[in-house]
């Protein structure tokens, strides 16, 4: 057992990369974040499925448990995150969003509680992707919440000379959202692996778990959301 | 030619000097780095505390508020984590 230990920690940080020849160039793919996060959605796809069965048709009878769990967990996303956009029409228009990258971030962060299994979130490549989608989603419901005309001029509010210091602003969002997601991820995960090899390998696992997987992962996956959130706001706001 | 001799009297190369200056630098820059947030992000705390035993109808606001500028200034805590790692990894 110790020897298997000892081995984890030797390859610490390091990755499972393939790599794909396409004519002239190269793709890398990160082979254990790919399958991780692959299993996070199917995950959660069939335990929406499996909620969803246990659904009494039609939704307007009196509710059944499951029933009573999933409203409760709506309210709580529609309370904690959705009612925080600046307009109703903005929260409904974006609520199945920040839901479903809330859940995913949660699952990712805690899956890694599970013996074997990595976060998808502690490479850098999948947090960027997240954090690229929300930049994206913001700039674009700018554009159609403000027109073309008046998105532009935002960036060169208040003088003009302050165009290159909002582009560089503009940029660094989705990095430091990307970047803390990433390094608390990891972070958390690189201190429980030492603290079990070098330390503890039975007794601290558990303890160290629920602080950085249930406890940390989750403020995480909540901050991600929220921030999501706060970039699009701002996005939009007159 | 001092030096090299010395070096080789010692068994110390220019390779064990980096790694060590790596680890060092590792050490400091996290040490360092989590100054700045944790004084931040106790402050937060203590301030939303001081709002909430004012108003305990807000507690749900304030702590929302909290954890969202916790979280960002912990950005340049994670920055610096960021260094120690590349510095540990990849350099």
């Amino acid at each position: 057992m110790f020897e298997q230990l000892a081995g984890m920690l030797e390859h610490l940080g390091q990755k499972r990369i393939a790599v794909l020849s396409l004519g002239g160039f190269e793709i890398r793919f990160d082979v254990m974040a790919m399958i991780m996060s692959w299993v996070v959605i199917v995950l959660l796809i069939l335990l929406a499925l499996w909620l969803r069965r246990g659904l009494r048709q039609p939704v307007e009878e009196k509710p059944n448990r499951i029933q009573a769990a999933l409203d409760a967990l709506v309210d709580i996303l529609k309370g904690q995150l959705a009612d925080n956009f600046a307009s109703e029409r903005l929260a409904i228009m974006m609520f199945p969003f920040i839901s479903t990258l809330f859940l995913y971030v949660l699952v990712s962060n805690w899956i890694s509680m599970v013996p074997y299994l990595s976060s998808p979130t502690q490479d850098l490549n999948v947090t960027f992707g997240l954090a690229l989608m929300v930049f994206i989603i913001s700039h674009v419901l700018s554009i159609r919440f403000k027109g073309v005309r008046r998105y532009l001029k935002g960036f060169a509010e208040p003088y003009a000379f302050m165009l290159p210091i909002n582009i560089v602003g503009e940029i660094a969002k989705p990095m430091s959202h990307a970047f803390r997601l990433f390094g608390n991820v990891l972070a958390g995960t690189f201190l429980v692996t030492v603290v079990m090899v070098k330390f503890a390998p039975i007794i601290a696992p558990p303890v160290l778990n629920i602080i950085f997987g249930l406890f940390f992962g989750g403020i995480q996956a909540f901050v991600f959301a929220i921030l999501a959130v706060a970039y699009i706001n701002v996005a939009v706001e007159e | 030619m001092l030096q090299e001799a010395q070096s080789v009297a010692t068994g110390i190369s220019g390779a064990d000097i980096a790694l060590a200056a790596k680890y060092i630098a590792a050490g400091l820059c996290m040490g360092i780095g989590a100054i700045g947030p944790a004084l931040a992000e106790g402050l937060a705390a203590a301030h939303a505390l001081d709002g909430m035993a004012r108003q305990p109808e807000m507690q749900g606001a304030l702590l929302r508020t909290m954890v969202i500028g916790q979280a960002i200034s912990e950005t340049t805590g994670i920055y610096s984590l960021l260094i120690a790692i590349v510095l540990l990894f990849v350099v």
